[in-house]
């Protein structure tokens, strides 16, 4: 049968190969929309892998002035939620404020208890003129919160584990310690004064000249100038000569003041830190897999840390490299390529050294949740959000959904109207190949009734024609795989560049507020540019292939049908 | 054919009755064949004359279980052709049955061998078998050289032992064969009107045969003449057809 059939396509090489171009050009359509959109998957989950990538389905954050929360949450109250859990920092409820634009009074309180620290006590750092490093931690506007939040999300059905995370905008600052008080010694000087009196009018000569003469005569009232001198004739002179020069020295005295600004050499440079769990490792906002150099980190060594390799790259520093924040010493153990796009930080602590270093003791910035699977993702999201009032919640899709650019253009394109493309040439591919053979039945009426004469039953003439359509569709598969192979290799070979911007996950500077923390917080816009690739697996070309072979199956269906009810008499009546 | 199918059968490998074949075309009814009765027995050589339109071809499709009658029955073998479900039908022409035509109708894409091996396609014979039986009939009908040659390639004459061999592949009870020598010339035709009727008699295949042809039909034992679709006349020559 197979000879036949392939002895028949021979024959008929024109029309076969027509009805197999024209299952090619659908095949070599699918292949190509098919590699170029999962080169489009593959652009947007370089892209949006981040959470995917640290084993996480769903991230939870409390950033200040979230307005993307989606369930209202109720009035919070001391006692309500985890506060109930105290210590440092937080508002009323468990996040603080509930959704809403801007800051509310809960808000506000958080917001400053959280970064009080950002104040440095110059007069504790040492005596003024000694150097001095010192590293404080704010959480800017992503709120801490009690880590029994991550217990209490690890306990939701649906979840399969729960990390709590730390992360801080950190400040260290070198210089030398000011002088903050100023010591003024004042008093001990003496001051002489000598005045110059104005002449004396003629009524005043007058009067002096009497009481001088007076003086002389002993009766006269008129003093004598020239006996004044011997008789002291003080009180003859008018008031203003009586005292024309005198001296005074002054007390002496201390005076102590501070000094407003102190003047000082002090200089700050940023980074941002990172507490992860050494003891998840699977599940963190960095993991294991993205160390590229030394190891991981040990759950008995809290003064170990693991580098962003872009922060290693820029302070020089490496594996086995040292450096000290207030007064610890601590030892880089690994280096990572952390993929949380926006979230990323330059040096990760064990997390509860970060939080002792950062006096946030029993606190989180971030819960990172495995789901038990990909179902679950929207339960869990609910759950929490009940459990959670004020919580952002992010998850990988929400992320896709915010994405922007050519890349979120050229996908959703490839989505819309690539599949509907495929769809239509596929299907034109598919009427073309069953008009064809129906074409080709037609010429074949007499070949039909003969072999119906000769005992071919109908059910043989049918699998015939199905071999014969079904080689066709092989062939058409096989070209039109080269055709979408071929297409493919060019759009890898021109590579376009698209541009994706995403919201990203939340973090510092994700609310108004961030400017008030200055430019170095991490923006959580993150923008990347994808050379765009077609990539064509073994699969691709194989559903390529099957397609085609479908194409040959429907074609040799319908033809068989048509040939099936051929009644051999009349097959062979009409050809005559 | 046993003794069994002798005896229920009388020897007689058709026997038609009150047989009657209509058509409708163009709104009116046509009335192919109408009331034949008659009967063939086994090994007989006969040949069906008439004009065109008379009803010849359509009788040869009822008795080649291609068609089946408007009334009346057709029995083939002691079975009612008739009344056969279309499987039962196709199984009679793959076994029983062998067709030659007048356009040879041979497949153009396969060679003489695998022309004649299609037609064993639906008994299930081994491959080697089929190939053996194949060259055996075409060394029979002179063509044993001619094995992997196209249709195309051959003569008409050659095509037609093709149609021939074909037609003898599955050893039938019967061959029908339609103008088995209308596209060929008189010394051709003569040669494989010739060829088929020694070999029917050699193997005991009983030969119908459908011609315009005066020589092929003084060739026959016994000349069925037909007009209007009616049966007019059954000739039966005693000493098997005039010779040659």
């Amino acid at each position: 049968m197979l000879g036949y059939a392939a002895s028949e396509l021979r024959r008929r090489l024109g029309r076969t190969l027509l009805t197999a171009l024209g299952l090619a050009a659908g095949v070599g359509m699918v292949v190509g929309i098919i590699g170029v959109s999962r080169g489009l998957n593959d652009a947007q989950a370089s892209v949006l892998q981040p959470l995917s990538s640290i084993g996480t389905d769903i991230l939870v954050t409390r950033v200040v002035g979230n307005t993307q929360t989606a369930t209202p949450s109720p009035t919070p109250t001391a006692t309500d939620g985890f506060n109930r859990g105290g210590g440092f920092g937080g508002g009323p409820g468990f996040f603080g404020g509930g959704p809403g634009s801007g800051l509310n009074g809960a808000d506000i309180t958080a917001l400053a208890q959280e970064n009080n620290n950002v104040v440095t006590d110059l007069s504790k750092l040492g005596k003024p003129g000694a150097k001095f490093t010192h590293d404080f931690f704010l959480s800017a506007t992503l709120l801490s919160f009690p880590q029994e939040a991550v217990a209490e999300v690890a306990k939701i059905n649906g979840v399969a584990a729960a990390a709590g995370a730390l992360t801080q905008l950190a400040n260290h600052q070198t210089g030398t310690v000011p002088q903050i008080v100023a010591e003024i010694q004042t008093g001990g000087q003496t001051f002489t004064q000598t005045a110059r009196p104005a002449p004396l009018t003629d009524a005043e000569r007058q009067k002096l000249q009497q009481c001088f003469a007076g003086e002389r005569s002993g009766s006269s009232p008129e003093p004598s100038p020239q006996a004044a001198p011997r008789q002291g004739g003080r009180d003859c002179f008018p008031e203003r000569f009586r005292e024309f020069r005198f001296s005074f020295r002054t007390p002496l005295q201390t005076l102590r003041q501070a000094i407003d600004p102190p003047q000082t050499d002090i200089t700050s440079t940023s980074y941002t830190a990172a507490g992860i769990d050494p003891a998840s490792p699977r599940i963190g906002l960095v993991t294991p897999d993205q160390l590229t150099k030394g190891r991981w980190l040990t759950t008995s060594a809290p003064n170990e840390v693991l580098l962003n390799a872009a922060y290693a790259n820029k302070t020089s520093l490496g594996v086995g490299s040292t450096f000290e924040i207030n007064g610890t010493t601590f030892t880089v153990v690994g280096i990572v390529t952390p993929t949380l796009a926006g979230a990323t930080s330059d040096v990760y602590f064990p997390l509860a050294t970060l939080q002792t270093l950062a006096g946030k003791a029993g606190r989180v910035t971030q819960v990172l949740v495995k789901t038990t699977g990909a179902s679950n993702v929207d339960a869990v999201v609910k759950e929490i959000q009940k459990q959670l009032p004020g919580a952002e919640v992010v998850t990988t899709r929400s992320l896709a959904e915010q994405v922007t650019g050519s890349l979120s253009d050229a996908r959703k394109l490839a989505d819309r109207l690539g599949g509907a493309l495929a769809v239509i040439v596929l299907a034109a591919a598919f009427v073309i190949a069953v008009l064809l053979t129906l074409g080709s039945i037609a010429k074949r009426v007499r070949e039909i009734g003969t072999l119906r004469a000769i005992g071919w039953s109908r059910g043989r003439v049918v699998r015939q024609i199905l071999a014969e359509t079904i080689m066709i569709g092989l062939l058409g598969g096989v070209i039109g795989v080269a055709i979408g192979y071929a297409a493919a290799y060019a759009v890898g070979a021109f590579s376009p560049a698209l541009t994706a911007t995403t919201s990203g996950v939340p973090n510092m500077s994700s609310s108004n507020l961030a400017q008030f923390f200055g430019s170095s917080l991490p923006s959580s816009v993150h923008s990347a540019t994808v050379s765009l690739k077609a990539p064509v697996h073994l699969a691709t070309l194989a559903v390529g292939v099957g397609f085609a072979v479908i194409g040959g199956l429907i074609a040799g269906a319908v033809g068989g049908w048509r040939a099936s009810r051929l009644s051999p008499a009349e097959a062979l009546r009409s050809v005559g | 054919m046993n003794d069994d199918e002798a005896a229920r059968t009388n020897g007689h490998v058709y026997e038609l009755r009150g047989v009657r074949r209509d058509f409708r075309a163009g709104g009116s009814e046509v009335r192919a064949v109408d009331g034949v009765d008659m009967v063939v027995a086994t090994g007989e050589f006969v040949v069906v004359e008439g004009p065109s339109g008379s009803g010849k071809t359509t009788l040869l499709q009822l008795l080649g279980a291609l068609d089946r009658p408007t009334a009346g029955s057709v029995s083939f073998a002691g079975r009612d052709l008739s009344s056969l479900p279309d499987r039962a039908l196709t199984e009679v022409r793959a076994r029983d049955i062998g067709f030659v035509f007048q356009t040879f109708n041979l497949i153009p894409t396969l060679t003489a061998l695998e022309n004649i091996e299609i037609a064993m396609a639906p008994l299930r014979v081994s491959r080697a078998k089929k190939r053996a039986r194949a060259e055996k009939l075409l060394g029979q009908l002179g063509l044993a050289e001619r094995g992997g040659h196209l249709p195309g390639l051959m003569s008409g004459g050659e095509q037609q032992r093709v149609s021939i061999a074909r037609a003898m592949a599955n050893e039938p009870r019967v061959i029908l064969a339609d103008e088995p020598t209308g596209n060929l010339d008189s010394t051709t035709a003569d040669e494989i009107i010739r060829l088929l009727a020694d070999l029917c008699a050699s193997e005991g295949v009983t030969l119908i045969v459908v011609t315009h042809s005066e020589d092929v039909a003084r060739r026959a034992a016994r000349r069925l003449r037909m007009r209007d679709g009616r049966l007019i006349d059954d000739e039966i020559w005693t000493r098997g057809g005039v010779p040659g």
